[in-house]
């Protein structure tokens, strides 16, 4: 399934996303991930393009960037790397990365480049506020990509209705205070916060920072719609077999788990 | 200037989303954003409450020293041979530099905002005293995050600040400066923020940032206005300051923004070449982009990833730049020079020699380029250039650029 038609869906398979960092070591390797991540059956895939300065990351994933970027990694290399490998035989991507790098194409170019590549639901940019993304919701909302909202463990109610009122794809519910990578312990607040939110929009909700292992993931999808894993899936990006093995652990673990419910 | 509507509503920016025109912005992670409109709010409360105006001009008087002297630069005057020039001598300033007016302002804020920690970034190390200072004073816990490479160039004000009971937290990410250390107060932030209050140091960042900083530092310029008018009976031709994230710059010509008759200069790091990594010269080689929070002039390669600096000052050694100043440079109504490493040193030597103040190498920049411009400007008129710090801290450095060794 992907974040395309969902939408038609009265249940739907609770959802992995794994992030992976685009060139790190290289784009070939890149290419196995998302064989990988194809063949183990997740909904989509966050691709991250390295930044030099990424400050909503921990050390594993600024170290990923570093990697990637001495390949000289780029948004606009990534994205005519994705159009080499046919649509079918990739996840639906959500590109993630920091706001300047769109700045370096102009939206207008991205999106195009987007449309052009075809498979590309959208994108994730951290540090792009609600409140300054006015102009780039706009755009891709006028030719079907969506801007991933974040709701914080900090986000206030009146502020999460705002930014549900223009949501689009899914709902990035970030689990903790603090950066990637930090490792995470549940909690009731948590799990009320992300149950309330299920109530208030019909995208899927997901939870993303700091789940390291498919036992945690299982916890979290009894009460959300999908897990992101990114810092571990990164250790790993080296090895694409180990990788592959350990994302069909969240995978099994997702398709185990009973489905969420939506109109 | 276009024209005198613009001048005036110029003092009115930022507007309610924190832009001066199409510079500024909050581009940071969700998780900060109700934090920015906390501080925003206790900011605007705190700056239009007499209380608290009265007390923290009180502690600028008290502990900090204010008001700073304006100084009849004599020698200096004579060396250029052309216009009169003054130094506003935030060099006397408790702690050594302009940076103390910001921290001062910020740790009052913090402690009516009920918060127990301040973190902060440094480049030169100024920042981090001046908040180090302020966290002893007032009883905050702190940590500062520095760049490993400038905690090496610094390595004395790494020690003040240890002996003021701050946590100094070398950042050994990417380029080791200033950058990094920024990412690294931010990070903590994203985890703190509920505790915790991050003290910038400069007019960057995301909104309020620029705007509070701008007016915590906006003193030099209002005591430089009244002094300059008693001493000449008219405003100054030109104001001189070097701009690092442009807290001293824009601290000096806040209150003369409005008075189209004063010229005003603005001098980056031009470091060893214009070669990208080479210098900290923003508006020379920069482009718009979004770093830290802020829309602004970024040193960047073509792909978008940040570039390297480099300056012999690390308080100037930075990718980025205050909205607010990249605002006047497209309006036109600051102009925007460099001085490269070689005579930012010339001129540490000249105003020791000549005027027996020995000047921060931050500060060395804003003086060669006043010497030119004094020259330039000729006789009859007066400049006064932003002497933002002092230059004790860069003493070993500068003895090890020459070869000597001091230890
Ligand atoms: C003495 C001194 N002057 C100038 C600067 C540059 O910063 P800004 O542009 O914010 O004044 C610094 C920064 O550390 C400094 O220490």
């Amino acid at each position: 399934m992907t974040p395309q038609t969902r939408k038609n869906q009265i249940t739907s398979a609770k959802k992995v996303i794994p992030y992976l960092m685009a060139g790190d070591p290289d784009l070939d390797v890149t290419k196995a991930l998302l064989l990988e991540a194809s063949k183990a059956g997740v909904w989509a895939v966050e691709l991250g393009i390295p930044f030099s300065d990424p400050t909503a990351d921990g050390p594993v994933i600024q170290k990923a960037a570093i990697r990637a970027l001495s390949d000289r990694t780029s948004l606009s290399s990534v994205l005519s790397f994705l159009g080499t490998i046919p649509c079918s035989e990739r996840p639906p991507v959500f590109i993630m990365t920091y706001f300047n790098l769109f700045l370096s194409l102009t939206i207008e170019e991205f999106v195009r480049e987007a449309k052009r590549v075809g498979g590309i639901a959208g994108a994730v940019i951290p540090d792009l506020s609600f409140e300054d993304s006015k102009e780039v919701r706009k755009a891709f909302k006028a030719s079907g990509l969506a801007l991933v909202p974040f709701i914080s463990p900090t986000t206030s109610l009146p502020r999460i209705k705002k930014i549900l009122a223009t949501a689009d794809g899914f709902i990035y519910f970030v689990s903790l205070l603090g950066t990637t990578g930090k490792a995470l312990t549940l909690s009731s607040t948590m799990e009320e916060r992300v149950r309330d939110l299920c109530l208030r929009t019909k995208l899927p909700v997901c939870v993303g920072f700091g789940i390291q292992t498919p036992e945690m993931a299982q916890k979290i999808l009894e009460f959300s719609d999908g897990v992101i894993v990114g810092s571990r899936l990164v250790q790993e990006e080296n090895d694409p077999v180990k990788w592959g093995s350990l994302l069909r652990q969240f995978c099994e673990v997702a398709r185990a788990s009973a489905p969420s419910r939506h109109q | 200037m276009k024209n005198r509507k613009q001048v005036s509503e110029s003092a009115r920016l930022p507007d309610h989303s924190g832009y001066f025109g199409e510079f500024g912005g909050r581009f940071v992670s969700e998780t900060l954003m109700e934090a920015l409109y906390e501080l925003e709010e206790s900011f605007k409360k705190a700056w239009s409450d007499r209380s608290f105006q009265k007390e923290y001009q009180n502690v600028l008087t008290e502990f900090v020293g204010r008001p700073s002297p304006l100084t009849f630069a004599e020698g200096l005057t004579r060396h250029a041979g052309g216009a009169r020039i003054y130094l506003k001598r935030e060099d006397l300033n408790h702690t050594g530099a302009h940076k103390i007016n910001n921290a001062v302002g910020q740790a009052l804020l913090a402690k009516r905002m009920g918060k127990m920690r301040l973190i902060a970034e440094t480049g030169a190390g100024q920042h981090g005293v001046a908040t180090a200072t302020v966290a002893a004073k007032y009883g905050f816990d702190c940590e500062i995050f520095m760049g490993s490479e400038d905690a090496r160039r610094q390595s004395l004000n790494v020690f003040r600040m240890n002996l003021l009971g701050a946590k100094v937290i070398e950042v050994d990410g990417g380029t080791k400066t200033l950058k990094d250390a920024i990412s690294e107060a931010l990070r903590d932030w994203a985890q703190s923020v509920l505790t915790t209050h991050c003290v910038m140091g400069t007019a960057f960042g995301p909104h309020p940032f620029p705007l509070m900083v701008r007016s915590f530092q906006s003193i030099i310029g209002r005591e430089a206005r009244q002094q300059i008018m008693k001493k000449e009976g008219r405003l100054p031709d030109a104001l001189v300051a070097c701009v690092g994230g442009g807290s001293n710059s824009l601290g000096l010509f806040h209150h003369f923004i409005g008075d189209e008759s004063v010229r005003m200069y603005g001098i980056e790091a031009g470091g060893r070449s214009l070669s990208p990594g080479d210098h900290a010269a923003r508006f020379q080689g920069g482009r718009v982009g979004v770093l830290q929070g802020s829309k602004t002039f970024v040193l960047q390669n073509p792909d978008g990833q940040i570039l390297r600096t480099h300056s012999v000052s690390a308080g100037l050694d930075y990718s980025a730049v205050g909205p607010e100043l990249a605002y006047y440079f497209e309006t036109g109504r600051v102009h925007f020079d460099m001085v490269g490493d070689e005579e930012a040193l010339q001129a540490f030597d000249t105003l020791s020699r000549l005027e027996g103040i020995i000047p921060a190498l931050e500060s060395s920049h804003a003086i060669a380029y006043g010497i030119r411009l004094a020259r330039e400007m000729g006789q009859g008129k007066t400049l006064i250039i932003n002497l933002s710090g002092r230059g004790d801290k860069d003493v070993l450095e500068v003895a090890r650029l020459r070869g000597g060794v001091l230890s």
